[in-house]
């Protein structure tokens, strides 16, 4: 009995981790699509109604079914160049203009010595 | 953009010869100064923290006088796995940085994201890729 019961948790545990990630991703790639954030809040409500619908499921295998029919949906609709933060991998700002190496040093004087 | 450029400029320099900095130390104020401009996550861990607070305070879904520095959020402010991830997107539009999967799950309370915040800024800081 206690086996079936780790059986189910365990189960139950990584269902859970899925729709976490899922829901993270379709909330970033919701972003990508509405560009301006008063589209974005009404995507990402509808986004979020479909998750909530389908709250209280219980059957652990519709719960699965349902899981893959979402990353299918994910996967057919992820956007084709999404946004990156400026400085992070991918970014257009990445390794543009890094810091100086050791034992460089910037003046900023703004040529104050040249005037006083 | 010009405007405002030359008004920060102008706005720099009063304060630096009303002031009467030494050189050294002007040429810092500058630096923080263009640092502050470059990364939103470039600031003291107080005033992270105090970011970090304010945010979690204007999310709707939670009772904004509940929240501390180390109130869970799961837990003490009744907020579920879903709302965890918005809170987390929250946290990377404000300070401009990715938290990888892995990580977001284990930010639990306002104390743990401004510690990860910090750690994440000094990380960029020493080895720059």
């Amino acid at each position: 009995m206690s086996v079936v019961a780790a059986g189910y948790l365990a189960r139950r545990t990584a269902q859970k981790e899925r729709v976490r990630i899922l829901y993270r991703r379709a909330l970033k790639d919701t972003l990508n699509w509405a560009v301006h954030r008063h589209l974005f809040y009404e995507d990402a409500d509808l986004l979020r109604a479909r998750f909530e619908t389908n709250k209280h499921v219980e059957d652990l295998d519709t719960i699965d079914r349902m899981i893959a029919d979402g990353e299918a949906q994910y996967n057919k609709w992820r956007h084709p160049d999404p946004y990156i933060v400026p400085w992070a991998p991918g970014g257009s700002k990445f390794t543009r203009n890094p810091t100086p190496p050791e034992g460089i040093e910037i003046l900023y004087n703004y040529g104050r010595e040249d005037n006083d | 953009m010009q405007s405002v450029r030359n008004s920060i400029l102008s706005h720099m320099r009063l304060r630096c010869s009303a002031e009467q900095l030494s050189f050294a130390q002007r040429g810092n104020v500058l630096k923080q100064f263009r640092w502050k401009m470059c990364t939103s996550a470039g600031t003291s861990p107080d005033q992270i923290m105090d970011r970090v607070i304010r945010l979690v305070k204007k999310f709707d879904k939670l009772d904004a006088t509940k929240v501390t520095e180390t109130a869970d959020f799961q837990k003490d402010l009744c907020l579920d796995s879903l709302d965890r991830v918005e809170l987390v997107m929250a946290f990377e539009e404000e300070f401009s940085i990715e938290i990888p999967e892995e990580k977001a799950d284990k930010l639990t309370c306002c104390a743990d994201v401004a510690k990860y915040i910090v750690s994440g800024g000094e990380q960029k800081n020493v080895n720059p890729e």
